[in-house]
C-alpha cells in the first residue's frame, strides 16, 4: 500500500512511455497525446484510485503494464515467461541442498564433537560466511574458467531435459549449486543439533540392541524423526532463495523473475518491480504459513495436542 | 539481505535443545584463541578503513601504468612501452593491480570504509530503535506489546532483499537510505529478542525485589533490566553487521549500491568476467577474501559469545 503511494517520487513515469514528447506541454499535438497517454495509463487519476485499480487488477491476475514505449508485453505475460525458469533453478538449489545436508548433518551427528564433526561444522560455517555472490564467482572460476566441466551461459531456448553443455539441466547446475550450497549449510547445522538430540532417544537404544545396521539406525530410525524443524525451515527458506536467485540469475544471466527485477530497476519500470514485490512476498507469506501446518502435519506428537487439532482444521 | 532468516534459524536450532552440546562444552567456558583472533582482525581492518585518508597508501583511482622496453615494431629501436594490465602481485603492489592499473590493495581499503559503515549504520540504527522498541513492548506489556509485536511480524514477512530493492527504487542509491533500509529491517529480530528478553527477566526475583523497594519504573527498565538485555543484543548485533555487509555487497554486485563507489561487492564484480578470472583472478579474489574473513569474523565472535554467556537457551524460552 505505502509502495504504490510513493510512486509519485519516482519522476514523471510519462518519460519512459512516451520519450521526450513527455516533456514538451508546449503545441497542442504532443498535449493531446500526453492526455492520450495519462487516460491510458490511468495516471489521471488521483493516488488512491490508482491504487484501488492495481490491487483490484492484481487480485485477478492482472498486473498491469510495463512502462515502455509500447508497454508490450503486460506484466503479468513478462511474469509467466520467466517464473518458471527461476522455479526451476529453486527446485534443482533445493535437491542440491537436501543433497547435500543430509549426508552432511548425519556423519556430523554420528560422531559428534569428534575431529570429523568438528571439521563439517567449520565447514558449514564458512559456508554460512560466504555470500552467495562470492560462492557464485569462486564456484565459475574453479568449474568453469579452470577445469571447464561445466557452461557458463544459460540459453533460454535449449532444451531442458539432456546431459550436454546444450541443455538447461546442466547449464542449471552451477547456479543452482550456488544457491544450494548456502542453504545446505544452514540445513546441515540444524539438522545436526536436531539428530544429537535424537541419536540419545531410548528408541535408537533399542534398535541398536536389537542389532539393526548402524546405517539404517542412522538414516532411517534417527533421521526421520530429527526431520521436522528442517521441513520446517525448508519451506521458509524457499521464499528466501528468492534473494539469492536474484544474485544468482544476474550473474549467470538466467532470464527468469530476479533479473527481470533487477532490468526493471535499471529502466525505473515500476509496475514490474512492484509486480515481483508483491508476487514474492506473497508467495513468501504462503510458504511461511504452510511450513506451519507442515510442522502439525509432520509430527503426530503436535497433532493430537488441541492447538494441533485447530491447525488440522485450517488445511480442510 | 536476511536478517529475520538468521533469527528464525536460530530459534529453530535452539528449540531443539542444547542439551546435547552442554555436557561437553561445559568444561570449556573462554571465549578461545579464534575469537581474539577475530578480534583483532576486525580491529585492523576497521583501522585501516577509518584512517586510510592519512595512511600512506596508494590512490585508490591512480593508474600505476608500468613500462618495458621492448623493441618497436617499426623502428627496430628499444622503446619505453606501457605493458597491459592487470599486473600480478609483487613488492610495488603487494596484492596486484586490476584491469585499469589501479592498486587492489589500497581500492579494497577504501572499499572497506562503505562496506564497513553501512554494517555500522545499519546495526547501530536496529539497536537504538529496535532494542528501545522491544524492551517497551516486553516490560510495559498490554496493547502496546501487542502493536510492537505486530509491526514486527508485519516487517519479517517481506523477503529483505526483494523489499530492499523496492525502497532503493522509490528513493535513491546513497549510503544513508541504503543504511537506513537495513537499518530498518534489522529492526523486527532485534526487536523480537529485546522484548524476549525483557519478558523472561521481568519475571525473576531481582526485578521483584526492584520494584518492592519502590524503584523507579525507568529504573528497573534501565539499571536492572537493560544489561541483561544488552549481551544476547550484541551477540545477535554481529549477526546483524555481517548480513548488512553483505547484503550492501549483494547490492554492490547487482550495481544498485552507492553510486559511484567501489565497495567490495563491486571490486568483486569488476574482477568476475571471464578474462580477468582467466589471467589475474587475484582482481575479484582478494575483496572476496577481505569479505570473506570480515564476515566470519562476525559471526564466529558472536557464536562464541553465545556459547559462553549461554543466551541460546534463553532465546527458547519466548516466541
Amino acid at each position: 500500500m505505502v509502495t504504490f503511494g510513493s510512486m509519485s517520487f519516482l519522476g514523471d513515469p510519462l518519460f519512459n512511455i512516451l520519450g521526450p514528447i513527455a516533456g514538451d506541454t508546449e503545441s497542442p499535438e504532443s498535449l493531446k497525446i500526453i492526455e492520450a497517454a495519462k487516460a491510458e495509463y490511468h495516471l489521471d487519476k488521483s493516488v488512491p484510485e490508482q491504487w484501488g485499480r492495481w490491487a483490484w487488477d492484481f487480485v485477478r491476475g492482472d498486473f498491469g503494464v510495463q512502462f515502455s514505449t509500447t508497454g508490450q508485453p503486460p506484466v503479468s505475460d513478462l511474469i509467466k515467461e520467466r517464473l518458471p525458469r527461476t522455479l526451476e533453478l529453486m527446485f534443482i538449489a533445493q535437491l542440491f541442498a537436501l543433497g547435500l545436508a543430509i549426508p552432511w548433518a548425519v556423519t556430523s551427528a554420528a560422531r559428534a564433537n569428534s575431529r570429523i564433526d568438528k571439521g563439517l561444522t567449520m565447514t558449514s560455517f564458512a559456508a554460512i560466511s560466504l555470500p552467495s555472490f562470492a560462492t557464485a564467482v569462486l564456484l565459475y572460476y574453479v568449474f568453469s574458467v579452470k577445469l571447464d566441466w561445466l557452461p557458463d551461459t544459460y540459453n533460454a531456448i535449449d532444451p531442458f531435459w539432456g546431459f550436454s553443455h546444450d541443455h538447461r539441466l546442466i547449464q542449471l547446475i552451477l547456479p543452482a549449486l550456488t544457491l544450494g550450497i548456502g542453504a545446505a549449510a544452514q540445513y546441515a547445522r540444524l539438522l545436526r543439533t536436531d539428530m544429537i538430540t535424537t541419536l540419545r532417544e531410548d528408541f535408537i537404544l533399542m534398535a541398536k540392541s536389537k542389532g539393526v545396521p548402524r546405517k539404517r539406525v542412522l538414516y532411517i530410525h534417527a533421521l526421520r524423526s530429527s526431520l521436522f524443524s528442517l521441513i520446517t525451515l525448508l519451506a521458509i527458506n524457499v521464499g528466501f532463495m528468492i534473494g539469492g536467485s536474484i544474485v544468482v540469475e544476474s550473474f549467470f544471466r538466467i532470464p527468469g523473475i530476479g533479473l527481470a527485477i533487477i532490468e526493471a530497476v535499471l529502466r525505473d519500470d515500476f509496475p514490474v518491480v512492484l509486480a515481483i514485490v508483491m508476487l514474492v512476498s506473497c508467495g513468501f507469506m504462503v510458504l511461511n504459513y504452510l511450513a506451519d501446518i507442515l510442522y502439525s502435519v509432520l509430527d503426530p506428537r503436535i497433532r493430537n495436542t488441541e492447538q494441533g487439532q485447530q491447525k488440522k482444521v485450517t488445511i480442510l | 539481505m536476511s536478517v529475520n532468516k538468521d533469527e528464525i534459524l536460530r530459534n529453530e536450532v535452539n528449540e531443539s535443545s542444547e542439551v546435547a552440546e552442554a555436557g561437553a562444552e561445559a568444561a570449556k567456558k573462554t571465549l578461545g584463541f579464534g575469537f581474539w583472533l577475530c578480534a583483532v582482525w576486525l580491529f585492523v581492518i576497521s583501522m585501516f578503513a577509518l584512517l586510510a585518508p592519512v595512511l600512506p597508501l596508494k590512490d585508490p583511482g591512480e593508474n600505476f601504468v608500468q613500462y618495458e622496453e621492448q623493441e618497436n615494431p617499426l623502428t627496430k629501436k628499444l622503446e619505453e612501452q606501457p605493458t597491459i594490465p592487470p599486473y600480478s602481485p609483487s613488492s610495488e603492489h603487494w596484492f596486484g593491480t586490476d584491469q585499469d592499473a589501479r592498486d587492489i590493495f589500497s581500492r579494497t581499503i577504501y572499499g572497506a570504509r562503505i562496506s564497513l559503515a553501512v554494517g555500522g549504520l545499519t546495526t547501530l540504527f536496529g539497536l537504538l530503535i529496535g532494542g528501545s522498541l522491544g524492551m517497551l513492548a516486553g516490560f510495559l506489556k498490554g496493547w502496546i506489546d501487542k502493536l510492537v509485536s505486530g509491526l514486527f511480524l508485519l516487517s519479517l514477512s517481506f523477503p529483505g532483499l526483494v523489499l530492499t530493492i523496492l525502497i532503493i527504487t522509490i528513493l535513491d542509491r546513497s549510503l544513508l537510505t541504503i543504511s537506513l533500509t537495513f537499518g530498518i529491517l534489522s529492526i523486527a529480530p532485534i526487536g523480537r529478542l529485546a522484548r524476549a528478553q525483557t519478558l523472561t527477566f521481568s519475571e525473576r526475583e531481582f526485578v521483584t525485589a526492584a520494584t518492592t523497594l519502590g524503584a523507579k519504573r525507568s529504573r528497573i527498565l534501565l539499571r536492572e533490566l537493560f544489561p541483561n538485555v544488552l549481551i544476547p543484543m550484541i551477540t545477535l548485533a554481529m549477526v546483524v553487521v555481517a548480513i548488512s555487509i553483505v547484503g550492501e555487497g549483494t547490492l554492490a554486485f547487482l550495481g544498485l549500491s552507492v553510486q559511484g563507489s567501489s565497495t567490495w561487492g563491486k571490486l568483486i564484480l569488476l574482477g568476475a568476467d571471464i578474462s580477468t578470472l582467466q589471467t589475474s583472478p587475484w582482481v575479484s579474489f582478494i575483496p572476496m577474501s577481505f569479505l570473506f574473513l570480515t564476515v566470519a569474523a562476525f559471526n564466529f565472535m558472536s557464536d562464541r559469545l553465545q556459547d559462553v554467556f549461554d543466551t541460546r537457551s534463553i532465546y527458547v524460552t519466548h516466541d
